[in-house]
């Protein structure tokens, strides 16, 4: 945990207070690229674009896998573990084939382009290189990770306690938000984390799915690494990504409530 | 009354004496002082292997070519790969010339190398293969390859070529094709693309600007020729308005040549900046009859283009006789006419040495072996005259 956490994250913060001059790291404090990344517009643009980002493929992560980790959980029988499993499944490729999977399904030249032009009809570049199209890509590259936290989550929970809500009088709907969710939120909120945090720090998808107006705070910190070797202001954009996770995963921790979530670890 | 187990346990230790066991251990003991006495001579033998390790781009790790050259001098050769010129001179700035001996670099950035002490002088008289290479990359002419206050050649000139745009002809036309203000262009909206080197994007706007403020040819304030790497706050502010401007028209920024080639093969992208790799293959398609796409590559547009010549540099951290001899066998190794007609018609860059009888007409004509003056013509890449300003200038672009 040392070596491997708080070694390399002391580091970032260090350098972050540092500078760098045509590919030189100078050993100058200052407090200059905090500054710059909490005045000037442009990384907040891309702070915030990564926030917005990260929410929308949260949601939509959460939407998509409610249904299915429910199914599993429920009916899968014998063969829950295969099918969870099976949810894992693009994680059996590398990640660059993965988004080239993606480009050859909603590329210019892709396959819903291709049967759109074959019908006659007009090609749709929304698809490709877009906002959209990224968070696409990251939906699909997160979303087992959220199906498997609320699998877990469900497996302990006690489906007659539906059928109880039922005698009551409550609708599946009423149900499902007064007993379900709550029952189950712990890990929700863990798949929740899962799929926000990364997100949040996300760069190669949006490299190649995103396009001209697709760049994150992610896609910039590399940048700041690679070609432009402004190590010191990709430090400090480490460590701002870093305070916002955190901030991101209290904000998900308040709403856990031990005493409504089936929580029987004892004394809280 | 004791159990079998018991038995074999108790028959076990009447076996094993402390005779017994002083004897194991003596004869251990002397096994490992007659081994760790070996140890020198092992170490020598795998001392006697020599090993080069080369950084460069991972296209010019021809296998036949290093196979060739290990079998040839009984060395070994290994490689580090990068993706531009920036990520290698970070590389050799953290220590790395003690991790390799020789580097690439292309344009002026062998020239950066060798003020930083990063590598160190080439001697031409033991690489015979110079004598083949086109005078168009040897001083005179191509000043690059020596010290900028001095007399020594820091570098051997291995392929060159531009970053000229690849244009649809049946898409462009003709009046608009030759120009970078192609890039620009509403008429193309949504046609366009451009990679995503935030260094070459910038400096293709600044050669525009420039050209277009006519300080493209006026006295620059560092007493210098004008090197769109260089450019004045006024210029870098307005190359940003263009790229800002640029961003509506673009289908995006490609950052693998698959990418690029695969929108220009669908009509999807009409004109991009490229290396001229995609032209070459679309160019080769159409010979063969299996395309009917009309693509030319404009290597120099009229206000001036990009251009590079890599090379070979020797790092700094090559020190005994021995391995330095062997670095410069191995750049004459590569620039032997043979290897590089090898680089030519396999990796599909051109050569900087003349390989015009080796290799089949349709490479000396895509690769521009007829046409290697063009090289003057062309700014060389260079690092930016201030990373921190162009990549602010840069993250605007991308935030707008």
């Amino acid at each position: 945990m040392l070596f491997f956490f708080v070694l390399p994250l002391l580091t970032t913060v260090v350098i972050s207070f540092w500078r760098t001059e045509s590919y030189t790291i100078i050993h100058d404090w200052n407090i200059d690229n905090y500054v710059v990344l909490l005045t000037k517009h442009t990384y907040l643009v891309f702070l915030g674009r990564s926030i917005l980002m990260a929410t929308a493929v949260t949601l939509i992560s959460l939407i998509y896998s409610w249904p299915i980790a429910y199914f599993i959980a429920y009916a899968g029988g014998r063969y829950k573990l295969v099918l969870v499993l099976l949810t894992s499944a693009p994680f059996f490729t590398g990640i660059i084939l993965r988004v080239t999977a993606l480009q050859q399904i909603f590329g210019p030249i892709g396959i819903i382009n291709t049967a759109l032009i074959n019908l006659g009809l007009k090609p749709i570049n929304a698809f490709m290189y877009s906002n959209f199209a990224s968070g696409m890509g990251l939906v699909y590259l997160w979303i087992p990770f959220m199906i498997l936290a609320i699998y877990l989550s469900l497996l302990n929970f006690n489906f007659d306690l539906l059928e109880v809500a039922k005698v009551n009088g409550a609708s599946p709907i009423k149900a499902f938000f007064e007993v379900t969710l709550p029952l189950n939120w712990i890990g929700t909120a863990v798949g929740i984390v899962l799929v926000f945090v990364p997100t949040l720090a996300a760069s190669i998808t949006p490299r190649f799915l995103g396009g001209v107006n697709g760049a994150l705070f992610g896609n910039i910190l590399a940048h700041q690494f690679g070609a432009t070797g402004t190590w010191a202001l990709g430090s400090a954009m480490g460590v701002v990504l870093f305070f916002v996770s955190i901030i991101a995963i209290f904000l998900v921790w308040k709403t856990v409530d031990l005493r409504r979530s089936g929580f029987t670890g004892g004394d809280i | 009354m004791s159990s079998k187990k018991d038995q074999k346990d108790g028959g076990l230790q009447a076996v094993f004496t402390r005779r017994d066991f002083l004897k194991g251990t003596m004869t251990a003991a002397a096994a490992a002082v007659a081994l760790s006495a070996c140890g020198p001579f092992i170490k020598n033998q795998e001392k006697a292997t020599l090993e080069l390790r080369w950084l460069g781009w991972e296209h010019y790790n021809v296998k036949k070519i290093v196979d060739a050259f290990q079998e040839k001098y009984k060395v070994k050769v290994s490689s580090g790969f990068f993706d531009g010129n920036s990520e290698a001179y970070n590389k050799l700035k953290a220590g790395g010339t003690d991790d390799f001996d020789l580097v690439m670099a292309d344009g002026f950035w062998p020239r950066l190398y060798a003020k930083q002490g990063l590598v160190q002088p080439v001697d031409y008289s033991k690489i015979s293969n110079m004598k083949y290479v086109f005078d168009d990359f040897k001083p005179p002419n191509y000043m690059l390859l020596k010290e900028e206050d001095g007399d020594r050649m820091i570098a051997a000139p291995n392929c060159w070529g531009g970053y000229g745009f690849t244009v649809n002809m049946d898409k462009v036309d003709e009046a608009d094709a030759e120009s970078i203000s192609l890039l620009f262009n509403e008429k193309y909206k949504g046609h366009l693309s451009t990679s995503a080197r935030f260094e070459e994007n910038i400096a293709l706007a600044g050669i525009l600007v420039a050209y277009r403020m006519g300080t493209i040819n006026a006295p620059r304030p560092d007493g210098k020729s004008f090197n769109p790497y260089v450019l004045t706050d006024e210029e870098l502010e307005e190359a940003k308005k263009l790229l800002i401007k640029q961003k509506k028209l673009l289908l995006t920024r490609w950052n693998d040549e698959d990418t690029l080639e695969r929108l220009l093969r669908s009509e999807s992208v009409w004109a991009s900046p490229e290396w001229s790799g995609i032209y070459r293959r679309i160019y080769f398609d159409k010979l063969d009859g299996k395309t009917d796409l009309n693509m030319r590559h404009v290597l120099k547009p009229k206000e001036g283009g990009l251009g590079w010549v890599d090379t070979w540099a020797i790092t700094s951290g090559v020190k005994d006789s021995e391995k330095l001899e062997l670095v410069h066998k191995w750049i004459d190794f590569r620039l032997d006419p043979d290897n590089m007609a090898i680089v030519a018609t396999d990796v599909g860059w051109s050569p900087t040495v003349d390989v015009r009888d080796k290799v089949p007409q349709r490479f000396v004509d895509s690769l521009f072996l007829n046409n290697t003056s063009a090289i003057r013509g062309l700014y060389q890449f260079d690092a930016p005259s201030s990373p921190e300003k162009w990549e602010r200038v840069w993250s605007e672009v991308e935030a707008s």
